[in-house]
């Protein structure tokens, strides 16, 4: 009895050391949700690039994709890569369309009308936003012997995700993601990194969401 | 050279002399390769442009400067590096994809054009140049991206090499700081996505060029100022 409990404890302490907390909030704010999913439509989900001093990191962009694309089988997700080499030079960071009337001007190219209808675009999803590093404290001292001391550092991510109706050229949702976390890193002989994952759990609040609204599942 | 031997002389100490040469001549490339300018030949997918084609036969000329096109960055201090950034083969890449979608049919010319060249027959010839390439590091900024942006002078001649056009064209590429991305993967991809904008741009500017409508218009080709 004693042996368990004392590996209970031992399986408690180590689960709260190998993990650091994330606080996360997400906010969603939808006007036109369909009501039976997007049936056989595809989603395209893109990340905002014109900033100067950040950009949506293409993998959180792929997590969000994944995301809802393992949770419903039905819900086509493009890929983000595959979708702007489809439609070269129509979506890149200089051409994106900024607002959805933009996209009447661009359907009036025709290559581009009949790329988009093969691809049965029907909901394209904008995210924008980035996970900064926002301060860190602490020290640690390696040497031969190792390693000693103990580092500190926050994780900020904050999202947003603009959900665009390609059949009405409106914008039909906005979900708004921000989770912070605190990683630290304890060094006795070896440093052991133990990481919040702010990005991650920014993905799941965001994912869950967009999924709520494309899915007929959910 | 000598090789110095231990108390085990022999056929053993024979057989371990060339090992340790080859060792200590490995370690010493090692330490002057780690020594060198972080160099960065950069390689990318380019797509073909989803564009409706101009319906002209157009003649292209990469000269050597541009399709060895080579960004050499001296350090300046002891803490910096220096770098060496080679697009060359990336431009070509990039934009003979490009000008394949843009028009109905491109020639890749042998000659720069001129009088008396033996050139094909064609509407125009596009002979594109860097100017400057300019790069900047986390390392060097408190951004955390990585930067590219280059200048390109553009020259539209006939056959005969008489200017039809001559204009400037400005790309820029950036890719954040991550996990698990060397300087140079970080480069290269900031570097494409530089090739990619200076597509881009070049797709949807082109008839806007007052020189370009000009001439397109005598060539019966309706022009659309607007860009998409």
């Amino acid at each position: 009895m004693r042996i368990f409990s004392l590996r209970n404890l031992l399986l408690c302490a180590g689960i709260a050391l190998t993990s650091a907390c994330v606080t996360s909030e997400v906010d969603q704010m939808v006007y036109n949700e369909p009501t039976a999913g997007i049936g056989d439509a595809s989603v395209v989900i893109l990340g905002r690039r014109h900033a100067s001093d950040y950009e949506t990191e293409p993998d959180f962009v792929s997590c969000v994709g994944q995301y809802v694309a393992s949770r419903d089988k039905s819900v086509t997700v493009i890929g983000e890569l595959e979708f702007l080499n489809a439609l070269y030079p129509w979506f890149e960071p200089r051409t994106a369309p900024m607002h959805p009337q933009d996209i009447e001007r661009l359907l009036e190219q025709k290559p581009v009308q009949e790329k988009l209808a093969a691809l049965k675009v029907e909901y394209m999803i904008w995210l924008d936003g980035s996970t900064v590093r926002s301060g860190g404290s602490g020290s640690m001292a390696c040497s031969l012997g190792g390693c000693f001391g103990f580092g500190t550092w926050t994780h900020d991510s904050n999202y947003e995700a603009t959900i665009w109706d390609f059949t009405d050229r409106a914008e039909v949702g906005q979900v708004n993601t921000s989770a912070t976390g605190q990683s630290y890193m304890p060094a006795v002989i070896i440093p052991i990194p133990i990481i919040a994952p702010v990005q991650g759990t920014a993905c799941d609040g965001i994912g869950e969401q967009l999924l709520a609204f494309l899915s007929s599942k959910y | 050279m000598r090789c110095i031997r231990w108390p085990a002389q022999g056929k053993q100490a024979k057989r371990l002399c060339p090992l340790v040469t080859l060792a200590l001549a490995t370690l010493l490339l090692g330490l002057l390769v780690g020594c060198g300018p972080n160099k960065v030949v950069v390689q990318g997918d380019f797509p073909p442009p989803l564009i409706e084609p101009l319906p002209i036969t157009l003649g292209v000329w990469f000269d050597d400067d541009f399709s060895k096109h080579e960004f050499f960055d001296e350090a300046k201090s002891k803490r910096d590096s220096s770098w060496v950034v080679n697009t060359g083969e990336a431009q070509v890449q990039m934009w003979s994809a490009l000008l394949a979608g843009m028009f109905a049919q491109v020639v890749h010319l042998k000659e720069q054009p001129g009088p008396g060249r033996s050139n094909p027959d064609v509407d125009a010839v596009l002979i594109p140049h860097v100017e400057e390439l300019q790069y900047a590091i986390p390392a060097q900024t408190n951004v955390k991206v990585y930067e590219i942006w280059m200048r390109y002078r553009f020259e539209l001649v006939t056959t005969d090499g008489t200017p039809i056009a001559q204009w400037t064209m400005t790309s820029y590429g950036k890719t954040p700081t991550a996990l698990l991305q060397s300087d140079q993967d970080a480069v290269n991809l900031a570097a494409v996505m530089a090739l990619r904008d200076a597509g881009a741009n070049f797709a949807t500017h082109f008839t806007r060029i007052p020189a370009v409508q000009d001439w397109l218009r005598q060539k019966g080709v309706p022009v659309s100022t607007e860009t998409p």
